[in-house]
């Protein structure tokens, strides 16, 4: 789709890339606050640091006196990063202050950003509490205070979205600081659910933790996309299950022992087998059925399907 | 500012030729050729004949095999799923993991409807494995629908080979191909190498015909049954009024698109590959995708490594230059095009996706141009990169 950004983006980009005298963009050797957000296998990455002029005494009143970014990223990745060294400028003098920036300013900064590029401004915003939090760290500063509770940037936690390397804790916490009431908004602002999108509806997924969040009719779209129960399978689709749990799992299994086994037929639940090889003349042979093969397709199917031997 | 547009497997511009032709139909010739006083034998007349060149064209036989439709996604959609249709005593279809959506999307929505789809992998060149394309024919294969041409990287896929296989192993296997891409850019023929080709899709807008006109060829006896219904027109098989200025259109701009094909092999391919040399020799740390397979001669996939694609087309934009990218930020999702990760295109590289596609309407002046500024582009966003080592000019690991 065509590029709906503000002027200031693109005044911002356009500085950055033509490295204009007065941008933030480069390295800084020696930080003393350093923070990375994002990856490059995620199609965008910041990596931001600042510099103070240290208090003689009291590291809180540290001043920041220069930030730095580099930026794989879009357009719009680009500005918000040069945006937030422009907000810290204007808003913060010390770290802590800093802390209190969100995304939302730079959103504001920005003039606005077209909503599938919120998590632009996102990774700024993360990539700045990232380099306070390594400040803290160096100066001896205790920031329990100053942070929600968990201050890990990369919450450890059950994945959520596998596509994107976002943690259950890290969404939940986010959920409610960014207001964020559906799942498009979340993909929005957190890449969650943008990949392959299987945890948008899954068990314990996105609409799952909004549901929790905000309490169960958070958004309308619910209503259209809840998922229907799968059809049972027909004999076709079980028949070629039943072939391939043997070809994968049973037959494998057997062989180890000098066996086979040969799939003769499917009547409804019913699936007709024959052993052969060693397995065949085994004694053991009909404990071999029970045990193994029928356990395995009952655990792959259900309960009633019986396994008879011919 | 001269907009140089480098976008034309996106869409290409109307030929004059072919905007002359389809006025009339607009204003004087406005008749439903389905309508029975003697004007009308005009539009007709019209629609006839278009179907005839078309048949010409494509040297497909009879021209009553061809239907005309909205687009190459109605075709894709109309071939396949009216096979399935028309087909419900098997089960299985194979197709590849990078066609086009309109075949892609329509695989996976037969899938949930209880089909099984094998998508066949392609390889780092995105090329196809023929082993894997053997074993996955069955006994029960329905459906095998595999593209010519392939529409972000150009790379062709040997489907006179394909439908051969497919033909020997069971002769009541239904072979389509999608032929968006192809048309005008290779030698497409329906009696010669492509005779066992059941199905065939392609659209206007490709070959410099307006877009919201396409085709499908339904080979005489293929087992298939019509997806659009209401209507006798195309003889029952794809009912809704004819568009007749856009179908007489679609015929012109095939006829210059056949006729175009030693142009698009020689000049074109020469433009092109021009391109890729002097990219080559100023842009380090990039790659052609599939620059070791066969390829359409207009089509070029840079990998740029350590940037990402949007923000060089918005470079690019600022001077007039209109490419596009597989870039997630241009994707409309948050992933980066299917087709290059299928090929399994290194992650420091499938963000920075660039596809510069030509045709006949393109010249030296163009490709100098872009020769001109890509590689400074490139170097900025490469400045602003934290995996990108500006001292050494490399890619930092």
């Amino acid at each position: 789709m065509p590029w709906e950004y503000s002027e200031k983006v693109l005044q911002l980009f356009r500085e950055a890339v033509q490295g204009s005298g007065g941008t933030h963009m480069g390295e800084l050797e020696a930080p003393d606050g350093f923070g990375e957000h994002g990856s490059i296998v995620c199609g965008d990455a910041l990596r931001f640091a600042f510099r103070v002029k240290r208090h003689p005494t009291d590291p809180t009143r540290d001043i920041i006196t220069e930030a730095h970014y580099l930026t794989f990223g879009c357009t719009s990745a680009i500005a918000a990063s040069e945006a937030l060294c422009c907000v810290l400028e204007k808003q913060a003098k010390t770290p802590l202050e800093a802390l209190r920036i969100t995304n939302q300013d730079l959103i504001d900064y920005l003039g606005g950003l077209p909503d599938q590029k919120i998590h632009c401004s996102v990774m700024g915003a993360e990539a700045l509490k990232a380099a306070v939090i390594d400040w803290a760290k160096k100066r001896g500063v205790d920031l329990s205070g100053y942070l929600p509770t968990q201050l890990e940037r990369q919450e450890e936690g059950r994945l959520v979205c596998k596509c994107f390397s976002v943690s259950e804790p890290y969404l939940r916490r986010k959920i409610r600081e960014l207001q964020l009431h559906s799942v498009e908004a979340i993909t929005n602002a957190l890449k969650a659910g943008g990949g392959c999108g299987a945890c948008r509806y899954a068990p314990g997924g996105l609409k799952d933790l909004l549901d929790e969040c905000w309490g169960t009719i958070s958004e309308s779209e619910a209503v259209a996309e809840t998922p229907v129960a799968p059809e049972p399978l027909s004999p076709y689709q079980l028949g070629k299950k039943v072939e391939q749990i043997i070809e994968t799992v049973i037959r494998p299994l057997l062989q180890r022992d000098g066996g086979d086994i040969e799939l003769i037929d499917i009547k409804g639940q019913q699936v007709y087998c024959r052993l052969i090889g060693a397995c065949a003349t085994c004694p053991g042979s009909a404990q071999t059925f029970k045990l193994l093969v029928e356990q395995k397709l009952k655990e792959e199917f259900s309960e009633q399907l019986q396994l008879i031997a011919v | 500012m001269r907009t140089i547009y480098v976008d034309n497997n996106a869409t290409t511009a109307i030929a004059p030729e072919v905007l002359e032709v389809m006025q009339p139909y607009f204003t004087s010739e406005y008749f439903n050729p389905s309508s029975m006083y003697t004007a009308a034998q005009s539009t007709a007349a019209a629609i006839r004949q278009a179907r005839e060149t078309i048949a010409n064209c494509l040297n497909a036989g009879a021209p009553e095999q061809l239907l005309f439709t909205g687009s190459a996604t109605e075709s894709n959609n109309s071939a396949l799923f009216g096979t399935v249709q028309a087909n419900s005593q098997r089960h299985h279809v194979i197709t590849t993991a990078v066609e086009h959506p309109s075949v892609l999307e329509v695989c996976k929505e037969l899938q949930r409807r209880g089909l099984e789809v094998d998508f066949l992998p392609v390889n780092r060149q995105g090329e196809l494995e023929m082993r894997d394309y053997v074993k996955a024919l069955r006994r029960d294969t329905l459906l095998v629908t595999i593209m010519l041409a392939n529409n972000e990287t150009g790379v062709c896929y040997p489907v006179a080979e394909l439908v051969r296989i497919a033909k020997e192993t069971d002769p009541q296997i239904i072979f389509h191909t999608d032929a968006t891409q192809a048309i005008g850019k290779l030698p497409v023929d329906l009696q010669g190498d492509l005779r066992h080709v059941d199905l065939l899709s392609f659209s206007g807008h490709k070959l410099h015909a307006p877009k919201g006109v396409g085709a499908l060829f339904v080979r005489r006896g293929t087992r298939w049954q019509p997806f659009i219904l209401g209507g006798h027109q195309e003889r029952g098989l794809r009912a809704g009024t004819e568009n007749v200025p856009y179908i007489v259109g679609l015929a012109k701009a095939c006829e210059l698109a056949v006729a175009g094909v030693d142009e698009e092999q020689t000049r074109v391919r020469q433009l092109r590959d021009r391109l890729q040399s002097a990219l080559y020799e100023c842009i380090p740390a990039l790659e052609v995708n599939g620059s070791e397979a066969q390829r359409l001669p207009n089509t070029l996939n840079l990998a740029i490594h350590g940037i990402e694609g949007e923000a060089i087309l918005f470079e690019l934009s600022r001077y007039g230059i209109c490419a596009s990218s597989g870039s997630a930020c241009t994707s409309g999702s948050l992933d980066p095009s299917h087709v290059l990760k299928a090929m399994a295109v290194p992650f420091t590289a499938i963000h920075g996706s660039l596809r510069i596609s030509l045709s006949r309407y393109n010249d030296e002046q163009d490709v100098k141009r872009i020769i001109e500024v890509l590689p400074e582009i490139v170097a900025n966003l490469r400045k602003l990169s934290p995996y990108w080592d500006d001292q050494r000019n490399c890619l930092k690991v």
